[in-house]
């Protein structure tokens, strides 16, 4: 190499070392950061000098009943809630393809709910389901079941934290599969059509094992944004009655911003973020399995 | 006995008639094309047949049994479709047994029908193969085999060669004609291509604007087209049509006369106004010949002949002529012409004279 183009190849690092240095400073960093962090104990209020525990916190965490509830918690919400929001997203999905009576008035108003923000839609099913002011318990009340305490027994809390969620995420799983669902060639379907084969064998026949690599990837999205849900839990039941409805995600802003604990609540989001990956692991092994026996 | 039989069938999309009222019959075993160019309403005709389309008016009927309304599964025929439209997820196999697998057709039946045709088809090598792993030949006769299978009434093809090189067509075409002569199901086929319409059909039906100019077997479209459009649509390269006078017994280009054999000139006396078409390659000695002068533009030599374009008075003329024939650009040129096969045409209505 002579010298001239030496000079010219050094310019790369004029081109690549900015762009390094800023991620490595606004990505790398926190992490790098929080990880150290995870390893000490570090407490705001009141003040403690940080000091090296090694995997003392992250023993503690592994032993303690409340993050195995929250686990728990997490896991049911989010599994329950994904396939609910699957079925009716295809099905919704499905019925808008079809062009029923309306469509493009629903296809705005089966959206509108994933425009929301999360803390609005917690906001409003937190009046819906109110004991005594929410118009749901006037509906048990004109059904003869009485006032239900919908936000404090703990399996009915939770099944209005899974409500709210597929209500406001189905629409995005409509959307997608929507898409999908107009994406697939049409001659196909004529093709079926002309073989004489029901509706109900060309769903499951064509249609489902079609959409089967976007499906994978539509529940892999909501399962990880799922499992980072807390903004509906917080305004909706704040983790209780007790911390039943606790999700990972609250059980480390409780660490943080309650207790003030930041090491611990660095080991739990790093603990987290584990627990993601190891869920997000086992799921798409499976899809691969189920996928490759269609693809 | 006309086996599938169209009466009177309309089709409008709102205010919009793609298909004037259409009469249509087809005899059993027969291969009937249809063939225009595109927007002439044969794929849409191919789909009302088929079911895929509404009529909205008029009766269908395929084997005496009225199915105007009938889905298309309950019409008993089967479709080739332009894009395959196989099922990407499923083997050869499947694909082509599928539709039996539904129906509940027994295992050992699904088997051997699948055998037969993949046999038929020279599909053996892969049936356990997906779709994507297949060249578009290998996978049209994934379609062809799925089609036949089912042993239906009528087969439909829409346009199934359109999307294969050339070398792959000719081959394909040859192909499915002899198949369908060989299984002697009737057959109802969509292309725009003229050539692949000569080539298979038994009887050609010329379609423009929804409407049949003309239902024939390929060689009388060929020799006596009903009309401008049909002559000027079957043959390449195109006939050529020059406006002229018939006077005493010989046709009046602009300076040029051209004698016509005696008959001729009998049956069609004195004219005013016809429009002369004659083919390029009807550029050619005969007992009736005459000569034409025409100005050479451009020369497109082919290797068994050349092809003069060249202008008469205005007008285009293509001529077919021996690759040894003298021609220069630019110095006007004599082509003998046969005189027998002169056609003509009434310069307004276009029907032939």
């Amino acid at each position: 190499m002579n010298s001239a183009t030496a000079r010219r190849d050094g310019i790369k690092h004029a081109f690549l070392w900015p762009a390094f240095l800023v991620v490595l400073l606004i990505s790398l960093f926190p992490l790098i950061y929080a990880l150290t962090v995870s390893f000490q104990t570090m407490r705001i209020v009141p003040p403690m000098p940080p000091r090296f525990v090694g995997v003392q916190n992250y023993a503690e965490i592994l032993a303690s009943a409340r993050f195995w509830g929250s686990m728990w918690t997490t896991a049911v919400i989010t599994v329950l809630s994904v396939v609910l929001e699957y079925i009716l997203g295809f099905a919704l999905a499905l019925a808008l393809h079809h062009n029923v009576p309306g469509a493009s008035l629903y296809r705005v108003t089966f959206l509108l709910p994933m425009f929301l923000a999360p803390v609005g839609v917690a906001l409003i099913a937190r009046m819906v389901f109110h004991p005594y002011l929410g118009p749901v318990n006037d509906l048990m009340g004109a059904l003869g079941v009485g006032n239900l305490p919908f936000l404090t027994e703990p399996n009915l809390a939770m099944a209005v934290l899974i409500t709210v969620e597929v209500w406001q995420w189905t629409p995005f799983v409509t959307l997608l599969l929507l898409a999908g669902l107009q994406s697939l060639p049409g001659e196909v379907f004529e093709a079926a059509r002309v073989d004489n084969v029901p509706v109900w064998r060309r769903f499951w026949d064509i249609t489902f094992p079609m959409l089967l690599p976007l499906s994978v990837a539509v529940v892999f999205i909501r399962l990880i944004e799922g499992f980072k849900v807390i903004d509906t839990v917080f305004v909706l039941t704040g983790g209780g009655p007790g911390t039943s409805t606790e999700t990972l995600t609250l059980f480390a802003y409780n660490e943080g911003f309650k207790k003030f604990n930041i090491g611990m609540t660095s080991a739990l989001s790093f603990t987290f973020l584990v627990v993601v990956i190891v869920f997000g692991t086992v799921y798409l092994a499976l899809a691969q399995r189920l996928t490759r026996r269609y693809a | 006995m006309a086996h599938v039989e169209m009466e009177q069938v309309s089709k409008s999309f709102g205010t919009a008639t793609v298909i004037p009222p259409l009469d249509l019959s087809i005899r059993d075993g027969e291969f009937l094309v249809l063939v225009g160019p595109s927007g002439c309403g044969k794929t849409t005709t191919l789909r009302m047949l088929a079911g895929l389309e509404t009529v909205s008016g008029g009766r269908i009927a395929i084997g005496g049994r009225d199915v105007t309304h009938a889905r298309p599964g309950e019409r008993d025929i089967a479709m080739v479709f332009q894009n395959y439209a196989l099922y990407p997820h499923m083997t050869v196999r499947d694909n082509i047994g599928y539709a039996m697998r539904v129906h509940g057709t027994d295992r050992g039946t699904i088997d051997a029908r699948v055998a037969e045709a993949s046999r038929l088809l020279g599909l053996e090598p892969y049936l356990d193969r997906k779709p994507r792993n297949l060249s578009g030949g290998q996978r049209q006769r994934v379609a062809i085999g799925r089609a036949l299978v089912r042993h239906p009434q009528v087969f439909l093809f829409d346009e199934p060669l359109s999307n294969l090189d050339a070398k792959l067509r000719v081959e394909m075409r040859t192909e499915i004609k002899l198949l369908q002569r060989r299984l002697g199901t009737t057959a109802v086929y969509v292309t725009h291509d003229q050539v692949e319409a000569m080539t298979m059909a038994d009887r050609v039906v010329v379609m423009r604007a929804g409407v049949i100019e003309q239902a024939a077997d390929p060689i009388t479209l060929y020799e006596r087209p009903a009309n401008r459009f049909v002559a000027n649509f079957i043959g390449s390269p195109a006939m050529n049509f020059l406006p002229a006078r018939i006077e005493r017994g010989a046709v009046h280009l602009v300076s040029q006369v051209l004698p016509l054999p005696p008959e001729e000139a009998a049956r069609l006396r004195e004219r005013g106004d016809v429009l002369f078409g004659i083919r390029p390659e009807h550029m050619r000695p005969s007992a009736h010949q005459a000569s034409l002068t025409l100005e050479p533009r451009a020369i497109e030599p082919l290797g068994p002949h050349t092809l003069v374009l060249g202008d008469v008075g205005g007008h285009r003329v293509t001529a077919q002529v021996d690759p040894r024939f003298p021609v220069q650009v630019g110095q006007p040129c004599v082509v003998t012409v046969d005189m027998t096969q002169a056609h003509f045409f009434d310069p307004v209505t276009e029907a032939r004279l």
